[in-house]
């Protein structure tokens, strides 16, 4: 990330303390200038960037939102921000789904209906007033998300004022089991941050670092400085999963387990290490030949079905490297055993030598301050009991996210008073007796603290959104807790333990304690601007160590067990789109394909094919799966990708609230109505779960039942845009050993690309040529670019119908190849976007000059002109142009968020990947206005800023330095379907395939003629 | 003499005054059963208007379209009634300079044809174009911005092509009918007289007429011949300039304009068989035309089964990844069916026409027509839709649904077509008095001679 942070950096220090101001006023987003008298750093027309925090998940990335007279149009991530460094993963982007989607709460409601909000604080207060004067306090209880920073910290307060139960703060991904394995390893009850960029050799255990496990973003940046070959260092990185998930794909070997056996796994590795010597000086040998004992790597491997060469060979490989980090913990593989199977994953680092460089404790995760789940329990029964009478929630949803089974649904009904605040519907604000409308975090104050040294201070980047011409009614948290606490303590503002005026004041309190630490000798104004401007501040914390306590008796001595009798253990996992659930009702997630099913829309149960073969189910036939607890019913995804004694589904779909996404999906007006083939119903795997928490650490345990599978006979065909994963000897993907791209790289020759004799003559480019380089090698296949792009461009939502005709509008796609064996295949992601090409076949064919090329050598589109004759997407090898088959909608205010700068395409026209043009007029503007040419990296294409990888880089072919000219010249450089002759601007670098995946991974594959 | 005994296959020789009285009779009122059938026609063609209209408010998303196959049975529906058309200019120019004489009793229901075919050809791009309001952009008009239409682009040349062929063919077509007409309005009363009048142009039958006339013709025949061979060639173009496997290839005109040619003579056949049948033309239309066609379209099938052939060995022998993937998805996918239907149709059934007893059977030669026609509207069908499904990008490969929008759309160009060539019949003398009167025995030198 070169001149990016700089201008990126500019650009946050010109918006100037006035953005503090800004953030306060109450602006109205429908206006086309929503200010009377407008702040200075609102101008017409000229974006202004505040920095604020990511609250999509407990991560906490440092974010800038891009205001444009006065409504926030696109997401981008703080360059500065030591968590993502200027990047975001998919949920990020989507971040202003939330804040303008159309469901959000207008208003207070009671019962439903709408209600004065002094007249709901009033008696919200009152009820809380008659039991803190009764001293009842103990029957108010308070369920609140991960909140680490100042509104934690104030909702701490208003329970202790109260005399209410301790606040619980929820997180459905609760990753309660590492905090357990560590307390049992190494005493610390924290989850500590883990030096992925650091490691040679990557272990990972079912950790899904690429999609949701503890900070995705910041991993996937680690994992391309550990792994990817531009950057020299060609680490390697193994994942053991019994699916091969988003993670597994981009390791270099997958080693395909029974599920439930990695604590096995595990153990067998340290016992090779052991017996054979391999630990680091430091390790207490006999204290961990001790822990092994009764580990028995033939034992292992039968129950792993995972060959004891391959234990063996991964052991010593991860021993020998001087590198090796051993990570575990991905929900899906918290069973019944999941502390043990950790603690045998932290003894491997201890073995390794990780701890306390490469596993440091000290900035340890924000994710270390969640609640168990056991405490979530103990409410439950509590409520159960009468012993609650008034329940506030603050934007959580437990009602979808416990296991139904846990009685949390049915417990809510002996609660008098269930109070949810949250911006929009969910299932528990549907059985919520009042619903207090809260702001956006994207307009509220307010500050969060992802890791330890890091804190990240968020402000109001617009006012509160207007729908149908009226602002919602919201306050923030803080602010409705203040108000509703102190009028039932009967205080006064200034007086009593919630004495601040409103929530902004409480931050800025908190944050003067705070400048005694990081202010360095600033004054409190120059701080609080300085942090604004920032986004917070950061202070590197030293790595801690931390002296490891092997005890014998804590490590896995078989599998999970699992419960019932069903014939296929059922793996329940994280969306990487989803999350848990929370991204559902946004149809940017939605209409984005799974990278690895490319199915998009509806939720879908991963099944290996040998078992779709017996029961006779294809893709898309719906199958019925019960547990001892319920049972619940999904289309099938018959796969090669999964072991055999296992199904998978995804977390996330399957609500039931009346939104308007989640459960009803999106049809395009024109096309028939979503019947019952396309709603986007999908089903909640946690309906299938128990309910215990492991005794251990207190999670719940999501790799815990055995399901059985029943055909039912209905289909619901599923969206998948991607018709085959394999490139049938196309040279689409295209990957290069390990030692050969080394070769290459040293001989420096760049390839030559083909080209065709042209009765035309040379194409001149006066100024610029504007190009891409794509590293494949990099790609990791996240999505994040393919949301960041629609966010851009003003890429309509076309629903799962559409989607599955072939019809979605999407700019930018990613899709999956598969070389090498179906059962273990070598993956390679290839972001497709317009190629921009030199000699494009689209151009001649359009019979209006629509399609043309310009002098930047971009492969233009005149919306004006074009008449729709088609002929150009017929002609385009690369099927990149997108035909406005409807007039595509934006629900109200979803529109409020369309860039200015990019015209809303209407029927009948064709498009596609501008590059950004956009982006580019306004990178030469500002030089021609500074007097200077372009500056590499100055102009970015929003699907490279997001890029946690930096895959994507963009620039001038015509400058030779330009890093994207470097990179085109690369000797791993390709053009897709280079053969045709249409000399793309876009060149993709292949991907870099390690010596031991490409052994099991099929036959090597570079040049094929 | 008399007429010929009705629904007799073998007609005696006809007279002069039969002819005149033959042709005349058909234009007479028309019955019930006619009217009958109009409406059903006209009922058709009002939903293919209303699936139209449908189709222009809610966008080209209501036909069945997809990526990668943006063009899909509106074009080939297009090709189909382009190479219809092929068949008339054949009959009336070609045949006319090379002086085949059993042209005239067919010629000019086939010019007709043409016209009609050409006419609701050009309909299809209109149809087809997201934005049809905009669609004349694609002619060259001196406008204030310099803006003109991209000369590299064969859709550009598609305009000329069909602007030209629609053209010369209703040119030829109403000056071949001007000294028929004059005969209808010599026979005929009131307002209709008046309105034959008008379009015989004070055709009087003179020897100065009848020069001036015979070199008219023979120069518009001139013109017309090479559009025969020029026009399905431009139409070929739209495909084999673009670069998608299958299409991008130098066979297309010869194989174009031969399949239009085949399915040009299928639809006269499919056209004239009733209509001799219901106008009792026995006399006219005889076992030796019936012949003579049946020659031709075994003739162009055997030439385009030879295209067929080559295009499978150039795919094969190219050694080209792409064409090779595309002919074998082709044959074996989901649109197999389509493509074996069409070996079927054009290069298996028209073999039965080797038999003389089939060549001169109705029911045979109007079963194989059938086919044909189905025949033909598939092989254009299988180069669009499964070539573009199964082009360079496996990505996208994938089905293509017709919907009701596109089908009913579809429908109506056929219903199109014939309440044109219905009307037609009705009021024009559709089997040409002169011409065939030319091949008859001449009656008594006498007889009227020019005493007009």
């Amino acid at each position: 990330m070169s001149g990016m942070d700089r201008r990126s950096f500019f650009k946050v220090v010109a918006t100037s303390g006035a953005a503090a101001v800004a953030g306060g006023c109450g602006p109205s987003a429908e206006k086309l200038i929503p200010y009377v008298s407008p702040p200075e750093d609102i101008v017409p027309g000229i974006p202004a960037y505040y920095s604020t925090v990511c609250r999509e998940c407990p991560a906490g990335c440092g974010l800038v939102a891009k205001n444009r007279d006065g409504r926030i149009i696109k997401l981008e991530g703080n360059p500065d921000h030591p968590v993502n460094a200027g990047t975001l993963c998919i949920r990020g982007q989507a971040g202003l789904q939330g804040l303008y989607h159309p469901d959000r709460f207008r208003g207070a409601l009671a019962s439903g209906k709408p209600l004065a909000w002094e007249e709901a604080e009033k008696q919200l207060a009152d009820r809380l007033g008659a039991l803190a004067k009764a001293k009842q306090g103990s029957r108010i209880a308070l369920v609140s998300g991960l909140e680490t920073g100042s509104l934690g910290r104030l909702m701490d307060e208003w329970t202790r004022a109260l005399g209410a139960r301790p606040r619980i703060a929820y997180e459905p991904l609760g990753y309660e089991a590492l905090r357990a394995a560590n307390r049992i390893t190494f005493g610390r009850d924290a989850i500590p941050d883990y030096g992925i960029g650091e490691a040679t050799y990557l272990l990972s255990f079912g950790a899904d670092f690429l999609e949701t496990w503890l900070s995705p973003v910041g991993y996937a940046t680690d994992f391309a400085r550990m792994h990817a070959f531009t950057r020299g260092r060609a680490g390697t990185f193994v994942h053991v999963e019994p699916r091969q998930s988003m993670t597994a794909a981009n390791a270099d070997e997958w080693v395909k387990n029974a599920p439930g056996t990695e604590g096995l796994l595990a153990l067998a590795m340290l016992k090779v290490i052991v017996d054979e010597g391999l630990q680091a000086a430091g390790a207490d040998a006999g204290a961990l030949r001790g822990a092994v004992r009764s580990a028995d790597v033939a034992a292992a491997a039968s129950a792993s079905g995972v060959p004891a060469d391959t234990i063996k060979r991964v052991a010593h490989d991860f021993a020998r490297s001087r590198g090796g980090l051993a990570i575990g913990g991905g929900m899906a593989m918290t069973g019944p055993n999941a502390t043990e199977t950790l603690v045998a994953v932290n003894l491997l680092n201890v073995a390794v030598g990780a701890v306390g460089t490469r596993v440091r404790f000290g900035s340890e995760s924000a994710l270390s301050k969640s609640s168990p789940y056991a405490d979530m329990m103990k409410l439950t029964q509590a409520m159960a009991q009468g012993q609650v009478d008034v329940l506030i929630f603050v934007g959580v949803n437990p009602v979808y996210n416990m296991p139904p089974r846990s009685g949390f649904a049915e417990a809510l009904g002996k609660v008098a008073q269930v109070v949810s605040l949250a911006t929009g519907p969910s299932e528990t604000t549907a059985r919520a007796h009042m619903v207090l409308p809260t702001l956006h975090p994207l307009e509220s104050w307010g500050d969060y603290v992802p890791e330890e040294g890091v804190i990240g201070l968020m402000q109001p980047a617009m006012g509160p959104v207007e729908i149908d011409g009226k602002a919602v009614e919201a306050k923030s948290t803080g602010d409705i807790l203040l108000s509703v606490g102190r009028q039932a303590l009967g205080t006064e503002e200034g007086k009593g333990p919630l004495k601040w005026a409103s929530f902004q004041e409480y931050v800025t309190e908190e944050w003067k304690k705070l400048a005694a630490t990081f202010g360095g000798g600033k004054s409190f104004p120059d701080f609080w601007e300085a942090s604004l401007k920032r986004g917070g501040v950061w202070r590197p914390v030293s790595a801690a160590g931390a002296a490891a306590r092997v005890d014998a008796t804590r490590v896995p001595a078989a599998p999970a067990k699992l419960e019932g009798d069903g014939t296929h253990a059922l793996l329940v996992y994280p969306s990487a789109r989803f999350y848990d659930g929370r991204g559902a009702d946004k149809p940017w997630l939605q209409e984005a394909p799974d990278t690895m099913t490319q199915v998009a829309w509806d939720g879908w149960v991963e099944v290996p094919t040998e078992t779709a073969a017996k029961l006779g189910l294809r893709r898309g036939d719906i199958v019925r799966l019960t547990s001892p607890h319920g049972s619940i019913e999904l289309p099938a995804y018959p796969s090669e990708l999964i072991h055999s004694g296992a199904v998978a589904v995804a977390m996330g779909q399957g609500h039931d609230f009346p939104g308007s996404y989640a459960i009803h999906g999106f049809s395009t007006p024109g096309t028939r109505p979503a019947g019952t083939h396309f709603l986007n119903v999908g089903a909640n795997p946690m309906a299938l779960l128990g309910f215990a928490p492991e005794a251990a650490s207190g999670g719940l345990p999501h790799l815990a039942v055995k399901v059985s599978l029943t055909a039912t006979g209905t289909r619901r065909p599923l969206a998948v845009p991607q018709a085959t994963f394999n490139q049938d000897d196309r040279e689409i993907a295209q990957h290069i050993g390990l030692a050969q791209a080394r070769e290459l790289e040293l001989r420096g020759r760049a390839p030559e690309h083909a080209s065709h004799p042209s009765m035309y003559p040379p194409l001149k480019y006066p100024e610029h040529r504007w190009g891409m380089a794509v590293d494949v090698d990099a790609c990791i296949g996240c999505q994040a670019c393919v949301v960041a792009c629609v966010a851009e461009n003003n890429v309509p939502v076309v629903g799962k119908e559409q989607v599955a005709y072939g019809r979605d509008q999407h700019w930018l796609r990613l899709e999956r190849w598969q070389e090498g064996t179906p059962a273990h295949p070598e993956n390679i992601f290839l972001p497709m976007f317009c190629q921009h090409c030199e000699v494009a076949p689209c151009e001649p064919v359009c019979p209006v000059y629509a399609a043309y090329h310009t002098q930047e050598g971009l492969n233009a589109q005149v919306y004006n002109r074009c008449v729709g004759t088609r002929y150009c997407g017929n002609n385009c090898p690369y099927h990149v142009r997108r035909f406005n088959w409807f007039s595509y909608a934006w629900t109200s205010p979803l529109d409020v968020q369309l860039n200015p700068d990019v015209t809303v395409r209407q029927l009948g026209v064709m498009e596609k990947c501008t590059m950004c043009l956009q982006r580019i007029v306004a990178g030469k503007a500002q030089a021609r206005d500074e007097n200077r040419p372009v500056k590499d990296g100055e102009i970015v294409t929003a699907c490279q800023q997001t890029c946690p990888t930096q895959a994507i880089t963009f620039g001038d072919l015509k400058e030779g330095g330009a890093r994207v000219s470097r990179l085109s010249r690369s000797p791993r450089g390709y053009h897709v379907l280079e053969e045709l002759g249409t000399r793309p601007a876009v060149t993709y670098l292949k991907k870099v395939v390690r010596a031991e995946a490409a052994a099991t991974g099929g036959a090597e594959k570079g040049h094929k003629s | 003499m008399s007429a010929p005994p009705p629904g007799t296959a073998q007609a005696a020789q006809a007279t002069w005054a039969d002819v005149n009285r033959d042709v005349i009779r058909t234009v007479g009122m028309p019955g019930d059963r006619y009217f009958a059938w109009m409406c059903l026609v006209a009922l058709t063609l009002a939903a293919g208007v209303a699936a139209w209209a449908y189709q222009i408010w809610v966008g080209m998303g209501a036909a069945g379209k997809r990526t990668p196959q943006m063009w899909a049975m509106y074009i080939t529906t297009f090709v189909f009634w382009i190479g219809i058309g092929h068949a008339g200019t054949l009959i009336s120019a070609i045949l006319y300079l090379f002086r085949a004489k059993w042209r005239t009793s067919v010629y000019r229901a086939a010019e007709a044809m043409t016209v009609f075919a050409v006419m609701t050809a050009g309909l299809f791009p209109l149809i087809h174009a997201g934005r049809m309001w905009f669609a004349y952009w694609l002619m060259p008009y001196p406008n204030q911005r310099y803006l003109w239409p991209n000369f590299k682009s064969p859709l550009v040349w598609d305009v000329f092509a069909i602007s030209t062929y629609l053209t010369i063919s209703v040119v030829f077509f109403i000056v071949g009918l001007v000294p028929d007409v004059a005969a209808l309005r010599d026979q005929s009363t009131g307002i209709r007289k008046k309105i034959y009048a008008v379009i015989s142009l004070g055709w009087e039958g003179s020897d100065s007429q009848w020069r001036h006339y015979r070199r008219a013709y023979g120069l518009l025949a001139a013109l017309a011949t090479p559009l025969v061979l020029s026009v399905h060639s431009v139409v070929s173009f739209d495909f084999a300039m673009a670069l998608v496997p299958g299409w991008h290839s130098t066979l297309f005109a010869p194989f174009f304009v031969d399949g239009a040619i085949f399915s040009g003579f299928a639809m006269v056949l499919i056209l004239l068989l009733p209509m001799r049948y219901l106008f009792n033309w026995y006399a006219y239309i005889n076992e030796k035309h019936l012949d003579a066609m049946a020659k031709l379209i075994l003739t162009t099938s055997l030439v385009l089964t030879y295209f067929y052939s080559c295009e499978v060995f150039t795919a094969w022998y190219s050694g080209d990844h792409f064409e090779r993937a595309s002919v074998f998805a082709k044959a074996s996918k989901q649109y197999a069916w389509a493509y074996w239907l069409m070996y079927f149709c054009n290069s298996v059934v028209p073999m039965v026409l080797w038999s003389k007893k089939a060549r001169t059977s109705v029911v045979t030669l109007y079963i194989v027509s059938i086919l044909v026609i189905i025949g033909m509207w598939f092989e254009r069908f299988n180069i669009i839709v499964p070539g573009l499904g199964f082009d360079f990008y496996p990505y996208t490969w994938g089905t293509y649904y017709p919907t009701i929008t596109d089908t009913t759309i579809i429908i109506g160009s056929f219903a199109w077509f014939f309440i044109l060539f219905l009307g037609f019949i009705r009021v024009m003398p559709s089997l040409s008095i002169v011409e065939v009167k030319e091949v008859l025995p001449h009656p008594m030198k006498h007889a009227h001679r020019g005493h007009h």
